[in-house]
């Protein structure tokens, strides 16, 4: 298989399947990430997009099947041995430490690095990116507005300095003024080279950024496409595009 | 048949409930100032119309006797202070109330009786004190950091995600467990400390107004510096941060690359520690340690700990020192001048009492956060 | 073949241990007979069962069987129990009790070729639950003829009602409030129960001699006494109370502390308000031991003679150095050549026993009324009891018969005689003053007061 890039790929599933007790949830789940791509899988409730997300990040354990970072087998392996090799998520919802400053916030994402001046180097980055995150640096997280909030999700991913950020549902609870701010930040981060990978179901949004994109049905990809051919196919504007 | 519940209903329940606690307030309240008051009145003059009626043997207190009440009070305060720590951290991580908390500080208590017995026999605790007790103290800390780690595997580990009754219950169990080993292993009889040397015990003045005796002192200091500790370990290192990230979302901790088993282990030690921390001092202070030892000052640092805000680390400090002087001042002050006999009888109810006062003002504690109801879930 | 002469063996063995055993005061004559047995151990055997039967007709027993009757079967022991604190703070307390009851018991000897059995020690926790559980568990067999214990007051006003309206008798060693016998003066006390007696003292004189030494012998004019709730701590403490103010002193402050605390601060302060000359707690430890280091520090006492009484009178408490110049109070403990009329032996003989048995030296002082306790209830069962064919029958009645009328027994703890409230104590009370932690023997033998009932 040869990458958008030509290279090997950064994050990639081998005929994953999961089951929580008896239900099947992916089954035989094969994709694979490049470096600097911006892609995004589709599904409904219940398809197993955020059991996805948990697989790649090691929360769950497939049954058969392997997951890669950079080539090497990490199935077995812990979240933080992920994160420290280039993987990690902006959970959905959020999910600040709301009872914990802005900078703690920001400086638990970096938790797994030691080197001090690269971290601070990343802050300033992050600040730069988002000027309104350092006005707020030593406010408690829990008091800021859901569109800071977010911002400070994604500066607390970017502080782990990762290759492929995951994004579960980043659209979810923002407001439809919000959203349109929040693509432009995942364009903006992507623009630095950091791979991306959207979980979503406002379909129309993700595609529109996005290079490649899954659709994901009751567990199993049934597409898999660039963008514009996804956008362009019939049945999936259909099934979710909400035209008919 | 029974009334509908209808919106006024309720609203009148409401109403009922806030009405009753208003009274409570209010009568609790009334009760403190005009004890207050009694007793300002029986310090001006013990023979005054109303103490004469109340109180026909007033006395009222000597400068050194309230002196003292109060060292004492702050003394005992600052080490149910360290206690409540452990409490607070391991409720604020996980969720539910370690009873067993108190035995760790029993154990702290124990070792450090055990170590500076065998000193004292090889001689090494006269002469070379300060050595000795810092090798106690070490010592101490390491046994009761293992109590607590060992418990922690043991029996809560297993029940991680179980309903919290469970793991409550459990504590109870681990509380007998250790109580009854510590009984098999060094018998139910009390055991003491040896003798403090006289540079250290005696009384002494400080500031020119305050005399205390020496080991209050010691136990007030090394209560402060064991508190800055903490609080530097927590606001202001890794380990700290991801115990207060563990606390607050296990699973974005995880995310972050924070391994959530270590970093409750951790909880567990540091707890520990600050018991092993405060049973060193018991000893050092009252020089005399039983397998029971751990109950009563465990209670007490439990509602330490509710007083000052359970799952905050300075409320639990500022807890324990309301606690203890409440407990020491309290009776002599307040309920004295009431003409009641024997008052320092109701030294526990009063500390339980101000347990009941503060949570009928403020629900939180003293410095607690209004919990939204996901968190308590 | 050989089952049975291994079993008549042990017959033989059984009674032979009996005979030397049971007629201690008939030296030569034991010699003699287990001589004989020696030649030939089936007729021995024999002889000792024909001796019973004659010695015992129906007519020779005490008792009128109003209470009912205890049928021991031939083959079987009799039953008596231990009842004391054996677990816990006291410990140090009923654990010497058990081994006293013990050590009589196998001292003593059958009684008319019946052997005596305790049991297993019960304990009695040394509270009012404890007491009352082990009661309900000795009252579920009606094989118990009596009960030695309890340790503590407390236990034993919950479990002398159930145990003697049972029909058994009760003898407790160190059970010292008031409220279980009488006031001295004719009046029962509120827990007193007939059928119950003790060898320890009553607290009345124990009060009663710290209140003469302190007023007396010290020269003091304003004394408090501090409790723990316990009624034997709170009887003594008023007894001293009561008997002090009776003598012309001033009581300044009487309170009680919390067993479990260690802050002693506020209640001295309390107490100091009145700047009392002297300080009586006759509590336990560990609060024993935190009265005695944090009163020099409060402001009031730090001249106050500190003053407490037997239950403190343990050498893990005289071995701090806070109770150095302390005053005791307590039964008197020098039993010298007393001699227990119903075995022969004396105090040196059974803490020698006691020694080569349990291996320790017993850290109370009540083993000595638990053994005279015991060979009384012992004595009191062989006057009670007669054989019927293979049979033993104990009348119950009788059993009380026998220690009402208990007068100028001899036993380690001296003369004992039993008053109508079942006080049976020799009443003997000292003061010891506490010198040296480093050389408790001199403190135990430095007698400052010696009291007894006039």
């Amino acid at each position: 298989m040869s990458g958008a890039n030509g290279t090997a790929p950064l994050l990639e599933m081998r005929g994953v399947n999961t089951h929580y007790g008896a239900v099947h949830i992916l089954k035989d789940v094969e994709f694979s990430i490049y470096p600097g791509e911006l892609v995004c899988l589709l599904g409904g409730n219940a398809s197993g997009k955020s059991t996805t997300l948990k697989t790649l990040l090691g929360m769950v354990v497939p049954t058969t099947g392997d997951v890669l970072l950079n080539g090497e087998i990490v199935t077995d392996e812990s979240i933080s041995y992920r994160v420290e090799r280039g993987v990690t998520m902006v959970p959905e919802n959020r999910r600040l430490f709301k009872r914990l400053s802005v900078k703690d916030n920001l400086e638990l994402g970096a938790f797994l690095r030691s080197d001090r001046s690269a971290i601070d180097a990343d802050l300033e980055r992050i600040f730069e990116m988002f000027p309104r995150v350092k006005e707020r640096l030593s406010q408690k997280a829990g008091t800021l507005s859901g569109g800071e909030q977010q911002m400070v999700a994604m500066g607390r991913a970017l502080m782990s300095d990762p290759k492929v950020l995951l994004m579960d549902e980043p659209s979810m609870g923002l407001a439809p003024a919000l959203v349109q701010t929040n693509f432009e930040l995942i364009e903006q981060i992507h623009s630095q080279g950091v791979a991306i990978f959207v979980v979503e179901q406002n379909a129309n949004m993700a595609l529109s950024i996005a290079d490649r994109g899954w659709v994901l049905q009751t567990g199993r990809v049934v597409l898999d496409d660039t963008a514009e051919a996804l956008l362009a196919n019939p049945h999936l504007r259909a099934s979710y595009l909400g035209e008919t | 048949m029974p009334s509908p519940v209808t919106a006024e209903n309720r609203l009148n329940r409401r109403l009922g409930v806030d009405a009753f606690l208003l009274l409570m307030r209010v009568v609790m309240s009334a009760f403190v100032v005009l004890g207050l008051l009694m007793f300002i009145g029986q310090q001006i003059n013990p023979d005054n119309f109303v103490a004469s009626r109340i109180n026909p043997d007033a006395t009222g207190l000597t400068a050194a006797q309230f002196e003292g009440l109060v060292i004492s009070g702050l003394s005992q305060g600052a080490m149910y202070g360290l206690i409540a720590l452990g409490y607070s951290m391991v409720y604020g991580v996980l969720g539910f109330i370690n009873f067993a908390h108190g035995e760790v500080f029993m154990v702290g208590a124990m070792t450090g009786m055990i170590t500076s017995n065998k000193l004292d026999e090889s001689g090494a605790w006269e002469s070379n004190f300060l050595l000795s007790l810092l090798f106690v103290l070490v010592i101490a800390i390491i046994c009761s950091t293992l109590t607590a780690i060992i418990m922690e595997r043991v029996a809560y580990r297993p029940l991680r995600g179980s309903p919290r009754l469970i793991p409550l219950i459990t504590s109870i169990g681990v509380s007998f467990f250790i109580q009854n080993v510590s009984v098999v292993l060094l018998g139910p009889g009390a055991k003491s400390y040896p003798t403090l040397p006289d540079w250290l015990s005696k009384k002494r003045e400080l500031f020119g107004f305050v005399t205390i005796e020496g080991t209050r002192l010691m136990v007030l200091v090394v209560a402060a510096i064991s508190m800055v500790a903490l609080w530097y370990l927590v606001e202001r290192t890794k380990i700290g941060k991801a115990m207060r990230a563990v606390a607050e979302d296990k699973e974005i901790a995880s995310l972050m690359g924070i391994n959530v088993n270590r970093t409750i282990v951790t909880t567990f030690a540091v707890g520990g520690a600050m018991a092993g921390i405060a049973g060193i001092l018991w000893g050092l202070l009252f020089r005399s340690v039983v397998h029971t030892t751990g109950f009563l000052p465990g209670i007490k640092a439990f509602s330490a700990a509710v007083v000052g805000g359970i799952g905050n680390m300075g409320g639990a400090m500022a807890g324990g020192i309301t606690l203890g002087s409440a407990e020491s001042v309290a009776p002599l002050i307040l309920l004295e001048p009431w003409g009641i006999d024997g008052v320092s009888q109701l030294k526990d109810a009063v500390a339980f009492l101000v347990l009941i006062f503060v949570l009928l003002v403020k629900p939180t504690g003293l410095f607690g956060e209004r919990l939204s109801t996901e968190d308590r879930a | 073949m050989g089952r049975i002469r291994k079993l008549l063996l042990l017959l033989a063995a059984l009674a032979l241990f009996a005979v030397a055993c049971g007629d201690d005061d008939e030296t030569t004559v034991g010699a003699d007979m287990a001589d004989d047995s020696s030649d030939d151990m089936d007729d021995d055997a024999d002889d000792s069962s024909d001796d019973m039967d004659d010695d015992s007709e129906m007519m020779d027993h005490l008792g009128d069987g109003s209470l009912g009757v205890v049928e021991v079967e031939s083959g079987e022991a009799i039953q008596i129990r231990s009842l004391n604190t054996i677990t816990g703070d006291v410990a140090f307390l009923g654990l010497p009790n058990q081994r006293g009851v013990e050590l009589a018991v196998e001292h003593y000897g059958a009684i008319h070729g019946f052997d005596v059995t305790s049991g297993e020690g019960l304990d009695d926790t040394c509270s009012a639950d404890g007491g009352q559980a082990a009661a309900q568990t000795i009252v579920a067999d009606d094989r118990v003829v009596g009960v030695i214990g309890t340790s503590c007051s407390g236990a034993a006003a919950a479990a002398a009602p159930l145990v003697t309206s049972a029909g058994m008798v009760m003898i407790s060693p160190s059970n010292t409030s008031p409220a279980l016998t009488s006031d001295l003066a004719g009046t029962a006390g509120e827990n007193y129960s007939v059928g119950y007696y003790r060898t320890a003292h009553n607290d009345l004189y124990q009060g009663a001699a710290m209140a003469q030494f302190v007023y007396g012998d010290l020269g003091l004019a304003t004394a408090a006494a501090i409790h723990d709730g316990d009624p034997y701590t709170q009887g003594l403490a008023q007894a001293f109370a009561d008997a002090y103010e009776a003598l012309g002193g001033t009581v300044t402050g009487f309170t009680a502390v919390h067993k479990d605390d260690a802050d002693m601060v506020p209640v001295l302060t309390e107490v100091a308000a009145h700047t009392p000359e002297a300080l009586f707690f006759p509590i336990f430890q560990p609060a024993g031991d935190h009265i005695a280091a944090q009163a020099p520090g409060v402001a009031g006492l730090e001249n106050t003679v500190l003053l407490a009484a037997d239950g403190l009178l343990v050498d893990s408490y005289l071995e701090l150095s806070q109770t150095a110049g302390m005053y005791f109070s307590g039964p008197d403990v020098r039993y010298g050549d007393n001699t227990n009329q119903s075995t022969g032996r004396t105090a040196d003989d059974f803490l020698a026993d006691y020694n080569n048995l349990y291996g320790v030296a017993p850290e109370a002082p009540f083993w000595a009324h638990s053994y005279d306790a015991t060979t009384l209830l012992l004595e009191a069962i062989e006057a009670a009891s007669f054989t019927d064919g293979d049979t033993l029958v104990v009348d119950r009645q009788g059993v009380r018969d026998y220690l009402n009328s208990v007068s100028g027994y001899s036993g380690l703890i001296g003369s004992i005689s039993c008053d109508d409230f079942g006080d049976c104590g020799a009443q003997r009370i000292t003061v010891i003053h506490h010198e040296d932690p480093d050389d408790l023997a001199a403190s135990k033998a430095n007698v400052v007061f010696e009291y007894a009932p006039s």
